[in-house]
């Protein structure tokens, strides 16, 4: 008898516009001591599933056809005195961000044995003991110290250790996680999974792993359910999946993730999805306006030659504030900090998170000064000039972030957002011409000019981030910094946006520095790239030369930890490609 | 001997009876307390409402506005410039300092030198000490008016004013703004004796047990006065229980308290009268005495005393209320919008005018609500009005500086006498004389301005009377300014509070007299 | 901590700075002192002698100037109609703003948070519709009307309540003197502070309401039903500490504005505080007062806003005071 039995299983979502189907006709077991993946993009309906089983969707989703078993069991339709006694006793659950399933006023004792108490019946000090005992399981160094600490005071990767240790506390036969390591950095994200795994081996306990990281199902996962809107598309064991994959979307999909050993000209498109994106239009730069200089642009510099140059950047934030200057403490964010971005190129700049390559990328913008050293664009030192002298400088460097939503009025039309640069900047005549520019950017992105009258929440997030370089593109820049811009977004999205990206670059002649922690993305985006812990630069490469012999402990050890895809034979997938 | 006996046991008889009698606490608010104990600081209905409590003058204003003696016995006209007055023997102040001739020559000396009482006492040349018991009061020229200004003379205390308070500061300094001795301490004569006050939340009395007026039916032991500055929340204190008497009554609230069985409301015709004036500098217009007269058709006084006043305004076509000496019967109220229109048309401004017009919010009963309706009636023949109302704080400066074309006033004559009235409304403005301060329309007839100085000096009353009268006719004619109403007073009691007896026009209630069944 | 409550005393010094300084701009607009001094059929050279003697004459910079040479000893002038000095009217009034604000302040404490809670984890509940429909009628009745009205049902017709002042009062210390510790004192309390509440409350539960409405939705409460808690203690242990937290720093600032709040109830009341002497104050003219009455809520700005940051940090143990990243 398998632990875990769905069997047709269908979720709705009632509302006045009529039910959303979430999940139809949706069956799969999960046996002890077994990790099933469930696979898919957002809104695939993977996360709901996981929901449904222990009767927490969110209103007014509600279970409308099938049922789940739990070791024989029925457990859909239960009363809800009856499931609460199934959460957490029989079903664990860990979440994606460790950083909000946590209460942050409580200590971590506090929610282990609030678990525990809930679920066993022992007494204060045994659980109290158990609690204890959870933590050092999951690898919580001076776990006597630690336990009387805030989530605060814990790392990403420790919170979610702790997360697992909650879900774990009170004995479950099954957890679910729910794309547990997708907050986390790579280092994290292989000893996160490596914890779950060796745990559910050696209680004997099954697990639903919820991703959308073709990485993580081959890393960890025994069996895979693949998901595409709402539909169980394809199952089977891993190895299976990921070499023999049947249908079409699984694999699309499997071509789709970036690939970390070999540099390829673009992305393979998720080409299944049906309602494809609109093709972008080209533009005749030459005679368009975003082709046109400025009064107030830096005299060009010839393709090739240095157009930014970052020299000896030293960056420290307080982190104690004191009114004696010895008892203050800084963190060092940028940390000595020297590179240079040719014209024409993409720089890469590669790091975990707390490795201060965002912090390098303010600098360059202008938002925080830097502390000592020198920035020139163009050849002018950007880092002495006055607020009003960076004024046109300013201009044509620009960012795109990781989530563009919080950087848009969301009161404001999207044609008003790309609009407002250019008028700030008096880059255009009239009114009338500025809503050509806007449709033209709308066009080119493309989201269709027709977009411009909507406003951003109306928006996905892979439109937004068009949204956002159209914005970024309107002050007809020289430099686009993107940081982490596409971290947030499904592998179809990405690599429609990072298309798109170098698509831009290619035909406005763009130099880019591009931000990302994930290895492969660098790979397939940047001419070179720099590799960055603790504010400094540890080594500094053409992309390929250092993807192929890296010198610095750091980075092998870096991108020995790249998920490895070796179940994945991609011979027969490129052909898709075109 | 016997006699003396006798007195003693009627006394003694008195004190047993009245302490049985006694031990009634009166629990009043009115809308504001008295800014200080000092009664010669601030010349304001609030300052006498306390001179009656805690002290006595020497001849008070009966209900039919006749003299009654206080702490003068008796008095008689020596000559046509001099008055003798008789004092109260046996009077003894809250000190236990006995009252004679000398605090009364004190306090009218102190009156003198008061920047608030100074201009009533304008008239006096000096007073002389006969002896012990017997003073007299001489004027610079034959004064009808004395007894009137013998009314503010509620004597006070020499001996307790005399030296130096803990400050080194002399305890009889008259002080507007600081904190003087004479202000936080009192002596009298009065009924009653503070014995707490905190400024803006109470003063509490007690009945001095040596009160000389034995005959007084009053029976009230102990008071406790609290401002309570809002209309609702006075009468709803009243109808709760809360306090035992309150005053002022809002026009909005007589029917409720009229109906209600808890309690007894008193209304007197009042003696304060509301006008508008029309500025002569400012707008040409209004030098035209059609224009005057049209504007006086054009107001219906009599609705508004109805209407707006409930009832409790009586209508006025002069200064003088009735009772007064200019008061005459023949002058009646002007309302006949025809005739109005009429009149306009014939001083050329048929097609209308522009004009601005101010009223305080907070200083009169309902000011703002009349100006507004004062507004609306003027619309009707063509005068375009704008108003502009304020917090009397604000609105005096403005009257001072006459920043606009119509501005209301109301005015209340401090020696009860119609002369008072035009002095300040209605005669021609003079800084140097002081006469016309209040005249914002900037009116001046000569001719009215002689008949009211003669009046000042005639002791014939009859022939005065003739002269004030003349003078009203006179302002009436020519509409000189815009009378609207006498502003009622009114007061509002529980059932067993016999108020009737002790109000008058001048509201100043004799609560010394006050029985509480 | 030393430089946050340092940072805080300069703000605080330069709030009260600005305050003065436009109440003495304005303060000439606010009416003439002296009219309020004297009687009306006073001369017109009688009242400039009076103004020439308080300095009412001199230029703007020369009496700004004393007031400030007085200021930074604690003076603040001088009150024309209490005849005491500035700082001591408005210090013998602060007992009695602050009992009401206190009195309402418990008011909205036990009514806000469990009608918060309930609108939040029953929001389709027929009582939350009604609790939340006479919210929105609690905030658009005027504090004026709901003093009166209460005033009258409880004082008038039904005679259990007093309807003014505030009654029985023990000397605590020093001029503080406190109605709290008689009955009568308290039954002198209720109707205010019921009034003082009625705008407040309303919004403290629609801001708890929409704080426990956020937490239920988090991914912690989410967690919390998953590791399979009890819905009690899910809602009043662990959602309503997360709630308390916002609620405590917009909350709290509020109750300090409240104090400013209070003038149309302790007017409704005739409650002897801060609020009504300002009113009265403004009626007569008191210039001083007026503006040592801002300058001193200025203050109290300042401190509620100091007070509620730390006791957030207290409560809080991710932020720490010291701040200034």
């Amino acid at each position: 008898m398998a632990l875990l039995e769905v069997n047709n299983l269908k979720i709705e979502f009632p509302s006045r516009h009529g039910v959303a189907v979430a999940v139809e006709d949706v069956s799969f077991e999960v046996n002890p001591g077994e990790i099933l993946g469930l696979v898919g993009e957002s809104g695939a309906g993977k996360s709901t599933i996981g929901n449904a089983i222990i009767d927490l969707l969110s209103p007014p989703g509600r279970v409308a056809g099938g049922d789940v078993f739990l070791k024989g069991e029925k457990i859909s339709s239960l009363p809800a005195s009856r499931i609460r006694q199934i959460r957490g006793a029989e079903i664990g659950f860990i979440f994606q961000d460790p950083m909000t399933s946590l209460n942050p006023l409580f200590t971590v004792e506090e929610q282990l044995m609030e678990t525990i108490l809930a679920n066993l019946d022992v007494t204060q000090e045994s659980a109290k003991q158990k609690a204890l005992n959870m933590l050092e399981q999951v690898g919580i160094p001076e776990p006597e110290i630690r336990i009387k600490q805030y989530p605060h005071q814990f790392s990403g990767g420790m919170r979610q250790r702790v997360g697992i240790a909650i879900a774990l506390s009170a004995d479950p036969a099954l957890i679910i996680a729910d794309e547990p390591t997708t907050a986390l950095d790579v280092s994290i994200q292989d000893q996160i999974l490596q914890l779950i795994r060796s745990l559910c081996k050696k209680r004997q306990v099954g697990c639903i792993l919820v991703t959308h990281d073709m990485g993580v199902i081959a890393n960890i996962t025994d069996r895979v359910a693949v998901m595409y809107q709402g539909n169980l598309v394809e199952s089977g064991t891993t190895e299976q999946i990921l070499q023999r994959p049947e249908h079409p979307y699984t694999k699309s999909l499997i071509s789709a993730v970036p690939r970390a050993d070999v540099k390829l000209k673009r992305f393979p498109l998720v080409n299944y999805i049906e309602k494809a994106s609109v093709g972008f239009s080209q533009i005749d730069v030459s005679n368009h306006w975003l082709g046109q200089t400025s009064a107030s642009d830096v005299s060009s510099v010839a393709k090739g030659e240095d157009l930014l140059r970052v020299e000896h950047v030293n960056l420290r934030f307080i982190t104690k504030n004191a009114l004696l200057a010895k008892n203050r403490r800084y963190i060092q964010a940028s940390d000595d900090v020297s590179f240079t971005v040719k014209k024409g190129e993409t720089f890469g700049l590669v790091g975990e998170s707390g490795s201060g390559k965002s912090t390098i990328a303010r600098v360059i913008a202008g938002i925080y000064p830097p502390e000592s050293g020198r920035i020139f664009f163009a050849d002018q030192e950007i880092s002495a000039m006055s607020e009003r002298e960076r004024r046109p400088i300013r201009r044509q460097i620009q960012m795109v972030f990781q989530n563009p939503y919080s950087s848009m009025n969301p009161r404001m039309r999207v044609q008003d957002i790309i609009a407002e640069p250019i008028y700030f900047h008096k880059l255009a005549g009239s009114r009338k011409e500025v809503e050509m520019i806007v449709g033209d950017l709308l066009d080119h992105v493309g989201l269709g000019r027709r977009a411009g009258i909507k406003f951003p929440h109306e928006f996905s997030g892979g439109q937004r981030q068009r949204i956002s370089i159209a914005r970024a593109l309107a002050t007809r820049p020289q430099l686009l910094i993107c940081d982490e811009p596409t971290s947030a977004l499904d592998v179809s999205v990405q690599a429609q946006i990072l298309n798109l990206l170098k698509d831009l670059q290619d035909e406005l002649g763009l130099t880019m520095l591009f931000i990302s922690h994930d290895l492969p993305v660098i790979r397939q985006m940047c001419d070179r790239v720099s590799v960055m812990r603790y504010g400094k630069i540890l080594e500094q490469n053409e992309t390929e030369a250092l993807f192929i012999s890296p010198q610095h402990d750091y980075t092998k050890n870096l991108l020995a930890l790249i998920p490895h895809m070796d179940h994945l034979s991609r011979e027969g997938l490129m052909v898709q490609q075109g | 001997m016997r006699r003396g006996a006798a007195l003693l046991a009627s006394a003694l008889l008195a004190t047993t009876l009245s302490a049985g009698a006694f031990a009634k606490t009166l629990k009043v608010a009115y809308d504001a307390d008295p800014v200080s104990l000092d009664l010669h600081e601030q010349l304001s209905g609030g300052t006498l409402q306390l001179s009656h409590m805690v002290g006595d003058p020497l001849v008070r204003w009966t209900q039919e506005l006749k003299f009654e003696g206080r702490l003068a016995e008796r008095w008689e006209r020596i000559d046509d410039r001099t008055m003798r007055f008789y004092l109260r023997k046996g009077v003894k102040f809250h000190s236990g300092n006995e009252f004679t001739a000398l605090d009364v020559k004190w306090t009218f000396n102190r009156l003198r030198t008061s920047p608030d009482f100074k201009a009533i006492f304008a008239p006096f040349e000096s007073a002389k000490v006969v002896d012990r018991y017997t003073i007299d009061l001489v004027t610079n020229k034959p004064y009808p008016l004395l007894l009137n200004v013998a009314t503010y003379v509620f004597p006070l205390d020499s001996k307790f004013y005399t030296g130096f308070d803990e400050n080194g500061k002399s305890k009889d300094a008259l002080v507007k703004h600081g904190n003087s001795y004479a202000s936080r301490n009192f002596s009298g004569t009065g009924p009653f004796i503070v014995t707490q006050r905190e400024q803006g939340v109470k003063v509490e009395f007690k009945r001095y047990d040596d009160y000389w007026d034995k005959k007084s039916p009053g029976n009230v032991s102990e008071i406790i006065l609290t401002p309570i500055k809002e209309d609702a929340t006075r009468v709803s204190a009243l109808l709760a229980g809360d306090v035992d008497f309150i005053s002022p009554v809002p026009p909005t609230d007589y029917d409720r308290l009229e109906k209600s069985d808890k309690v007894d409301m008193v209304t007197l015709d009042g003696t304060r009268i509301i006008t508008f004036q029309l500025n002569q500098k400012r707008v040409e217009a209004f030098k035209n005495p059609k224009v005057r007269l049209a504007i006086d058709y054009a107001i219906n006084n009599a609705g508004i005393a109805k209407k707006l006043m409930k009832g409790l305004g009586t209508p006025a076509a002069q200064h003088s209320p009735k009772g007064y000496m200019g008061y005459s019967e023949d002058i009646k109220l002007r309302y006949d919008l025809k005739k109005a229109k009429q009149l306009m048309k014939e001083a050329g401004y048929e097609k209308g005018l522009k004009v601005t017009m101010m009223a305080p919010n907070n200083r009169y009963v309902n000011d703002a609500k009349i100006a507004q309706a004062v507004a609306n009636m003027l619309a009707k023949i063509n005068i375009q009005v704008d108003l502009k109302t304020m917090p009397k704080a604000q609105y005096w400066p403005e009257f001072d500086k006459r920043a606009a074309d119509i501005m209301m006033l109301g005015w209340h004559a401090d020696t009860e006498d119609s002369a008072n009235f035009i002095e300040f409304l209605a005669m021609c403005p003079n800084s140097e004389t002081g006469f016309g301060q209040y005249n914002s329309g900037n009116y001046c007839n000569p001719e009215v301005d002689k008949l009211v100085l003669q009046s000042s000096e005639e002791t014939d009353l009859a022939k005065r009377q003739t002269l004030l009268q003349k003078a009203e006719k006179i302002l009436y004619d020519e509409a000189a300014f815009i009378p609207l109403h006498w502003q009622d007073l009114a007061w509002a009691a529980k059932k067993n509070v016999q108020l009737a007896p002790v109000v008058n026009v001048m509201n100043f209630p004799y609560v010394g007299d006050l029985v509480v069944k | 901590m030393i430089i946050f409550l340092l940072k805080r005393l300069l703000q605080a010094v330069v709030v009260m700075f600005i305050i003065s300084l436009i109440g003495f701009t304005i303060k000439d607009s606010l009416g003439d002192p002296v009219r309020e001094m004297v009687g009306e059929s006073v001369s017109e050279e009688e009242r400039e002698a009076l103004r020439e003697k308080l300095g009412l004459n001199d230029p703007f910079i020369v009496q700004y100037g004393r007031f400030l040479k007085g200021a930074v000893q604690g003076d603040l002038g001088q009150s024309y109609f209490y005849k005491k000095p500035v700082t001591d009217v408005i210090l013998s009034k602060l007992p009695a703003t602050l009992e009401l604000v206190f009195g309402a302040t418990l008011i909205i404490i036990f009514f806000s948070v469990p009608l918060g809670v309930y609108c939040a984890i029953k929001p389709r509940s027929w009582l939350t519709k009604f609790i939340m429909g006479a919210s929105i009628v609690g905030i658009s009745v005027p504090v004026f009307l709901t003093g009166i009205f209460l005033m009258f049902i409880f004082g008038v017709i039904l005679d259990y309540l007093p309807v003014f002042g505030r009654g029985e009062l023990i000397s605590v210390w020093g001029p503080w003197e406190t109605g709290l510790f008689t009955l009568d004192g308290l039954a002198h309390l209720i109707l205010p502070s019921i009034t003082l509440s009625s705008l407040m409350l309303p919004l403290f539960i629609r801001l708890i309401r929409s704080e426990m409405t956020e937490v239920l939705h988090s991914e912690y409460i989410k967690f919390a039903w998953a590791k399979g808690l009890d819905k009690y203690r899910i809602w009043f242990r662990l959602a309503l500490k997360n709630t308390m937290l916002p609620v405590i720093t917009v909350g709290g600032v509020q109750i300090g504005t409240m104090v400013a709040y209070t003038i149309l109830t302790e007017t409704v009341f005739q409650w002897p505080g801060m609020g009504f002497m300002f009113l009265e104050a403004i009626n007569r003219s008191d210039t001083p007062l007026i503006i040592g009455y801002l300058v001193f809520v200025g203050l109290i700005f300042v401190i509620t806003n100091t007070l509620v940051d730390l006791i957030y940090g207290f409560i809080d143990p991710t932020i720490k005071v010291a701040g200034g990243k």
